[in-house]
C-alpha cells in the first residue's frame, strides 16, 4: 500500500459506472431505443460525477488506494489515485461524457455495438488512469487499444476496414514493445513497477544499456498510440474513417493515453534525475519537435477535414512529450496541461467537422464555401477552437504555448522556442483557410452576390450541440480563469511541484 | 569392459538401427510394422540384458538358495509390462493397415500420401 | 476420515479406468446411458481431486505408495502442486469433452463405435492424469502408452479414410518415440539401479557413467519432443488434430501434447536436478533453439492455413514452443510459465475447437472463409471464440497474459532475451491469425446464402461447455493469483 493512501472503493466507482450502459443494452437489446441510448449516457455521467467527488480531497492532497487483486508478491492489480491520474480521469470522464451524449443523435446504426465498445473503453481508460503500477495500467491499456477497434471500423466502409486494419497492426506492435519494456523493468527495477514514488530507486542501479532498453522499448510503445513520428502511421487513417464523436475521443483522450504513459514513465518510474542522468531525453524531445514541425506540414496538404485535423493531433501530442523532456518545470507544466487543453480544443473541433458531415455531408475542405452561414454556431465554435490552437490569447492553447515556451527559456534551450512559434505559424496557416472558407467565400461570391443569411435551423438538435458549445466555452474560459481551483493549472502545477521540489 | 562383454548392448543397439530403418524407409505400411516391432525387441533384448549376471539362476526364492545368484528380476517384469504395450501397439497399427487397404487398395506410404497431396491439390 | 484424502490421487486416476471397463457392460444394458456415465465418471474424479485443495504442502508434494509398497522399491505417486494443477486441469476439460461429445459424435462417428468412442475417452483421461502425478519413471512410460493408444484409435474413430491416414501417421512417429521412452529409461535403470524419480534424482549425481545419462536424457526428451509435437517433429500433429472429431481434436490439442512436454520437465528437473545439467546442458539448448523455432514456424503456418482446423492445430504447434521455452528457462518462473501455459492454452484451444466443432455441426463449415458473418447465427460460439482467443494472443486479462507474462519474464531472467522475443513475436503470429477470424466473424458480410438472420446455435449440451472454457480462460486471469504463489513455490522446489 502506498505510503499516505487511504484504502478506499471510491476509485472503483467511475470504472464499474459505465457498465450500466452495458447492461442497459443486454437488457432491452432491441427494444426502447431512446431509453437504451439515455442510460448509456447516465452510466458516463454517473462515471464523471464519481469522479469530481473526489476532487476536493484530490485537492487537499489525499491519495487513495484500491487492491484489486495480487499476483505475487510485488505484482498486484490495484488503483491508485493520486493527483496526475486524477487530472488524466477528470479530464477523460468529462470528454467521454460529452461524445457519449453527441454520439445519441450522431450514430444512427448498429448503436448497440458502438455503445457498448464506447462504455467499455471508458471504463478501462479510468482505470487506466487509476492505475497504481505499470502492469496494472498495461492491462487496462491494452482493453482499451482493442476495444476501440469497434469504434474506428464502425461506418463499415472499406476505408474503415483499412484504418482498423492499420490500427491493429500499430497497435500491436506497440503493445508488444511496451509488454517487454514492462518485463525488463521489473526485472531489472528489482521486481517493482509502482508508480507510488518519483523514480524508482531500484531502476537507478541497473546498467546503463539496460536502462536504454526499457526507457526505448517504453517510448516506443507509448509512441505508437501518442502518435510520436515515424510511429505515427495510423492516426491520419483512423480518425477520418471513424465516427466524429469516436474521432474526438482518439484524438482527445486515447492519443493522450500515451502520453499519459510515457508520463507515467518519466516521472514515476524513472523519474526526472535518472532520465537527465540518462541523457536520452534530449533524442525524445528532436523527435517530438520532427512530428511537431512536420505533422503541421503534412497538414497543410490535406483537404478532407478531418484528415486534416488528424495531423494537427499529431503535432499537438507532441507538445506534451516536447514538454516532458524538456527538463524544466514550467516545459513539465505545460506538458501536463497540454493533454487537456488540447482535448477541449480538439474534441470541440472533430465535433463540428462532425456536424458539417451530418448537416451538410460535406468532408472536404474545399467543399465548404460558406458553411459558416449555415452552421453558424458550430462555425463560431470551431473558429474560437481553431484560434486557440493557434495560440491566441485569451484561450487555454495560449497558456500551453506560454508554458511550454518559458519552460524552454528555464532549460536553457530557446531552439525549443522557435520549434514552437513554427509550429504557431503552420497552425495559423492550416487553420485560418478553413475559417475563411467558411465565412468569407459563399457560393457565387465571384459574382458579387451578397452572402446567405444566417440559418439555426439546421442547428436546432440540442445532442449535438450542447457538448460543441460547451467545449468551445471552456476554451476560453479555462484560457481566462487559469487559476480556478479544478482547471488544469491547479492539478498539474500540483504535479510539477512534486516532479520537481 | 570392451564391445566384446558387451556384444548383447551393441546387438541391441544394431537392432534398434535396423527397426527404426525400416520403419523410415519401407515403402510398405506392414514392413513399417515390422520394423516398429525389431525396434521393441531390441529394447527389450537390451533391458533383459541389464539384469543378466553370469551364471545366475531364476529369481524364485528356494531354500537355501543365496539371493545374491538371482539375476535381476525387475527387468524382467518391466519387460512383461513392455510386450503388452508392444502387441497392443502392433493390434491397433495392423487394424489401421488393413483399414487403410480397405479404403486405399494399397499398403505404398508413397501412394497413400501422392493421393493426399491430388485431393489438396 | 481424516487421512482419507490420502488415497484421492491414485482413485482420480482408477476410477475413470474402471469405469472404462465398466462402459461395455453398461452399454450392453442400455446404450444411452453410456455418455451420461463416462461424464459421471470423470465429474466424481475431478470432484474428488477438490478435496485436495489445500493440502498440498506448499513447496512440497504428497506421496503415495501404489499398494502400500514404500518407494523406492514400489511405485509412487508424487502430488507436487503443478502436477495436481494440471491434473485438475485434465479433469476439466476432459469434463466438459466428454459432455460436448454426446450431441457431436451422434453425427461423426457410427452407432457402433460409440462405446468403444467413450471407453477409450476415459481411458484417455485417466491415464493422463496418471501420467502428471506418477513418480516413478517406468509409470510413466505405461501411461503415456495407454494414452498414445487411445489418442491413436481415437483419431480413427471415425473410420473415413483421412482419419485413419492421419491416425497412421501419427501412429508411426509415436511408436518408435514409444520405444525410444523405454530405451532411455531402462538407460537410466542401467546405471543407477532405480526407477524411482527421487531416488533417481539423488543418484544420477554421483554416477560414475555420464556418457550413458547424456544419451539417455537426449533420447527421453526427443521422444517426448516428437509426442509434444514439438518442431521439427510435428508433422503428424496438424493432419491428426484437425481431422479428428471436434472434442478429440480439443482433448489433444489442448492436453496429450501439452502433458507430453510436461514429462519434458518431468525429466528435467525432477529426475535430472539441478545436478545434472551440466551434462545435458547441450541437449537443454538445442531444445530451446526447437521451442523458438517451434514458436515462429507454427505461428507462420497457421497464418496460411485455410482450414480452421489445420489454423488451431497449427497454432498448438506454435505453443508448445512457448512451453518449452518456458522449461529450458530453467527459473522458477520460467516453470511456472509453463505449467501455467499448459493449463490456459489448454483450456483456450480446446474452447477453439468446440467452436470449430459447433461450426461444423450446424453448416459443416470448415474453411475460415465460410465464417464471414457467422455471429448473426451463431453469435454465441462466436463470442466463446473470440475469447477464447484473447486467452490465445496473451492478452489481458485472460490467463494467456499471466502464463505469457511469466514467461517472457523467465526468459529474461535466464538472461536469454531472444528468446524473449520470440515469444513476444509468437504472440504478434497469434494476434494475426486470430483476428483474422475474429475480422471474418464479426465484421464481414456474410456470403450470400451461408447464414441466415434465424439463429441456429449448437445445442445447449455443446454450447454449455464450450462457453465454460472459454470463461474460465477469463477466470483464471483474474483469479491467477489463487494459484501462482503455490505454483512459483512448487517450481522452486523443483530446482
Amino acid at each position: 500500500m502506498p505510503e499516505g493512501a487511504v484504502r478506499s472503493v471510491m476509485p472503483l466507482l467511475p470504472i464499474l459506472f459505465p457498465w450500466i450502459s452495458l447492461l442497459a443494452i443486454a437488457i432491452f437489446r432491441r427494444r426502447a431505443l431512446r431509453l437504451r441510448l439515455w442510460l448509456c449516457f447516465a452510466g458516463s455521467a454517473l462515471s464523471f460525477l464519481a469522479v469530481i467527488v473526489l476532487l476536493p480531497s484530490v485537492l487537499d492532497g489525499k491519495t487513495y488506494y484500491f487492491k484489486l487483486a495480487s499476483i505475487v508478491e510485488g505484482l498486484e492489480i490495484s488503483l491508485y489515485v493520486d493527483t496526475l491520474g486524477y487530472y488524466f480521469s477528470l479530464v477523460l470522464a468529462f470528454m467521454w461524457m460529452l461524445c457519449t451524449l453527441y454520439s445519441i443523435s450522431y450514430i444512427d446504426h448498429k448503436q448497440n455495438r458502438y455503445f457498448a465498445f464506447l462504455a467499455m473503453c471508458g471504463s478501462f481508460l479510468i482505470g487506466a488512469a487509476y492505475s497504481r503500477n505499470m502492469f496494472t495500467y498495461f492491462i487496462f491499456y491494452e482493453m482499451m487499444t482493442f476495444g476501440s477497434y469497434p469504434l474506428i471500423i464502425h461506418e463499415e466502409t472499406a476505408m474503415a476496414r483499412r484504418a482498423g486494419y492499420k490500427y491493429l497492426v500499430y497497435a500491436i506492435g506497440g503493445d508488444v514493445l511496451l509488454f517487454f519494456a514492462i518485463i525488463t523493468n521489473y526485472f531489472w527495477g528489482g521486481g517493482n513497477v509502482n508508480f507510488d514514488q518519483w523514480g524508482l530507486p531500484t531502476l537507478a542501479a541497473a546498467s546503463k544499456a539496460a536502462l536504454l532498453t526499457i526507457f526505448s522499448s517504453y517510448i516506443a510503445g507509448f509512441g505508437v498510440k501518442a502518435a510520436i513520428m515515424p510511429l505515427h502511421g495510423w492516426v491520419p487513417d483512423a480518425h477520418p474513417a471513424a465516427p466524429s464523436p469516436a474521432s474526438a475521443l482518439l484524438s482527445g483522450v486515447i492519443l493522450k493515453a500515451g502520453a499519459f504513459g510515457i508520463m507515467r514513465v518519466i516521472f514515476n518510474l524513472f523519474g526526472i534525475d535518472l532520465m537527465k542522468e540518462l541523457g536520452v531525453h534530449w533524442v525524445v524531445a528532436v523527435f517530438a519537435c520532427i512530428t511537431i514541425v512536420l505533422a503541421s506540414v503534412f497538414a497543410l496538404t490535406q483537404d478532407n477535414l478531418k484528415r486534416r485535423l488528424a495531423y494537427s493531433s499529431i503535432g499537438q501530442v507532441s507538445y506534451i512529450i516536447l514538454g516532458l523532456t524538456m527538463v524544466s518545470r514550467d516545459g513539465t507544466l505545460g506538458g501536463i496541461m497540454q493533454l487537456a487543453h488540447h482535448a477541449l480544443m480538439k474534441a470541440c473541433l472533430f465535433l463540428c467537422a462532425g456536424v458539417i458531415l451530418v448537416r451538410t455531408g460535406k468532408k472536404n475542405i474545399s467543399d465548404m464555401k460558406g458553411v459558416g452561414y449555415q452552421l453558424p454556431v458550430s462555425m463560431i465554435c470551431f473558429s474560437v477552437c481553431a484560434l486557440a490552437m493557434v495560440g491566441t490569447p485569451p484561450s487555454v492553447g495560449f497558456i500551453t504555448k506560454w508554458m511550454l515556451g518559458s519552460g524552454a527559456m528555464e532549460a536553457g534551450l530557446p531552439v525549443y522556442v522557435v520549434v514552437l512559434l513554427v509550429s504557431s505559424l503552420l497552425n495559423a496557416a492550416y487553420f485560418l483557410p478553413i475559417i475563411y472558407v467558411a465565412f468569407f467565400r459563399w457560393e457565387g461570391d465571384e459574382e458579387g452576390h451578397h452572402h446567405p443569411a444566417l440559418d439555426f435551423n439546421s442547428e436546432r438538435d440540442p445532442l449535438m450541440m450542447v457538448p460543441v458549445v460547451i467545449l468551445a466555452l471552456l476554451v476560453v474560459v479555462v484560457g481566462i480563469w487559469v487559476t480556478v481551483p479544478g482547471f488544469p493549472l491547479s492539478l498539474a502545477s500540483r504535479v510539477a511541484d512534486l516532479v520537481f521540489p | 569392459m570392451n564391445l566384446w562383454h558387451n556384444f548383447h548392448y551393441a546387438v541391441a543397439m544394431v537392432l534398434f538401427c535396423v527397426g527404426l530403418y525400416a520403419v523410415i524407409m519401407r515403402r510398405n505400411i506392414i514392413k513399417k510394422i515390422i520394423g516398429i516391432n525389431i525396434m521393441e525387441t531390441s529394447v527389450f533384448l537390451f533391458l533383459i540384458s541389464i539384469g543378466y549376471r553370469k551364471g545366475g539362476v531364476a529369481p524364485v526364492h528356494v531354500e537355501g538358495l543365496d539371493p545374491s545368484r538371482m539375476v535381476n528380476p525387475l527387468p524382467q517384469s518391466l519387460i512383461l509390462t513392455g510386450i503388452v504395450v508392444a502387441v497392443s501397439i502392433t493390434a491397433l497399427a495392423l487394424s489401421l493397415a488393413i483399414l487403410l487397404y480397405r479404403q486405399f487398395g494399397t499398403l505404398d506410404v508413397n501412394r497413400l500420401f501422392r493421393e493426399e497431396e491430388e485431393e489438396a491439390g | 476420515m481424516s487421512g482419507a484424502y490420502r488415497h484421492f490421487p491414485i482413485l482420480m486416476v482408477t476410477i475413470p479406468f474402471f469405469g472404462a471397463a465398466l462402459l461395455p457392460f453398461l452399454a450392453y444394458l442400455r446404450r444411452k446411458a453410456v455418455p451420461w456415465a463416462s461424464a459421471f465418471f470423470l465429474a466424481i474424479s475431478g470432484g474428488l481431486g477438490t478435496f485436495l485443495v489445500g493440502k498440498i504442502p506448499p513447496g512440497g508434494h504428497l506421496s503415495y505408495p501404489l499398494g502400500g509398497w514404500e518407494p523406492p522399491y514400489g511405485i509412487e505417486l508424487r502430488v507436487d502442486f503443478s502436477g495436481y494443477f494440471l491434473m485438475m486441469a485434465v479433469a476439466g476439460i476432459s469434463l466438459a469433452a466428454v459432455i460436448y461429445s454426446r450431441r457431436y459424435i451422434e453425427k461423426e462417428v457410427e452407432g457402433g463405435r460409440i462405446t468403444a468412442y467413450y471407453v477409450l475417452f476415459l481411458l484417455m483421461s485417466a491415464s493422463m492424469m496418471g501420467f502428471v502425478i506418477t513418480g516413478d519413471v517406468f509409470n510413466l512410460f505405461v501411461m503415456m502408452e495407454i494414452l498414445s493408444i487411445s489418442s491413436y484409435a481415437l483419431v480413427a474413430v471415425t473410420g473415413n479414410r483421412n482419419a485413419v491416414r492421419a491416425a497412421f501417421k501419427y501412429l508411426l512417429m509415436g511408436a518408435p518415440s514409444s520405444i525410444m521412452v523405454l530405451l532411455g529409461v531402462g538407460l537410466l535403470y542401467s546405471v543407477t539401479g532405480t526407477l524411482n524419480m527421487a531416488d533417481l534424482a539423488a543418484r544420477v549425481g554421483d554416477t560414475g557413467y555420464r556418457e550413458v545419462l547424456i544419451a539417455s536424457y537426449a533420447i527421453l526428451v526427443l521422444a517426448f519432443m516428437v509426442k509434444a509435437a514439438v518442431f521439427p517433429l510435428h508433422l503428424w500433429l496438424p493432419d491428426a488434430h484437425s481431422i479428428a472429431p471436434s472434442p478429440i481434436s480439443a482433448m489433444l490439442s489442448g492436453l496429450v501434447v501439452a502433458v507430453s512436454a510436461f514429462a519434458v520437465a518431468r525429466i528435467t528437473f525432477s529426475v535430472f536436478t539441478v545436478h545434472a545439467w551440466g551434462l545435458v546442458g547441450t541437449t537443454l539448448e538445442a531444445l530451446a533453439v526447437a521451442g523458438a523455432a517451434a514458436v515462429l514456424f507454427g505461428g507462420i503456418m497457421a497464418i496460411y492455413q485455410k482450414d480452421f482446423k489445420m489454423m488451431i492445430a497449427y497454432s498448438t504447434i506454435s505453443h508448445m514452443g512457448y512451453v518449452v521455452l518456458g522449461i529450458t528457462a530453467l527459473n522458477p518462473e520460467g516453470i511456472t510459465g509453463a505449467v501455467y501455459h499448459i493449463l490456459d492454452h489448454g483450456i483456450a484451444k480446446a474452447c477453439l475447437f468446440m467452436c470449430a466443432g459447433n461450426f461444423i455441426y450446424r453448416k459443416g463449415f470448415r474453411k475460415i472463409e465460410q465464417l464471414k458473418g457467422a455471429w448473426r447465427e451463431m453469435p454465441w460460439t462466436c463470442f466463446a471464440f473470440s475469447l477464447a482467443a484473447w486467452s490465445i494472443i496473451g492478452l489481458p486479462p485472460s490467463a494467456g497474459f499471466i502464463s505469457k507474462w511469466y514467461l517472457v519474464y523467465g526468459s529474461v531472467r535466464a538472461g536469454k532475451v531472444p528468446y524473449a522475443v520470440v515469444l513476444l513475436v509468437g504472440s504478434i503470429l497469434a494476434a494475426v491469425y486470430c483476428f483474422r477470424v475474429v475480422y471474418y466473424m464479426f465484421f464481414q458480410p456474410a456470403k450470400e446464402g451461408d447464414w441466415g438472420e434465424r439463429l441456429s446455435e449448437a445445442p445447449a449440451s455443446m454450447s454449455v461447455p464450450t462457453w465454460a472454457l472459454s470463461l474460465a480462460t477469463l477466470f483464471f486471469g483474474v483469479f491467477s493469483y489463487l494459484f501462482l504463489d503455490s505454483l512459483l513455490k512448487a517450481a522452486a522446489q523443483l530446482l
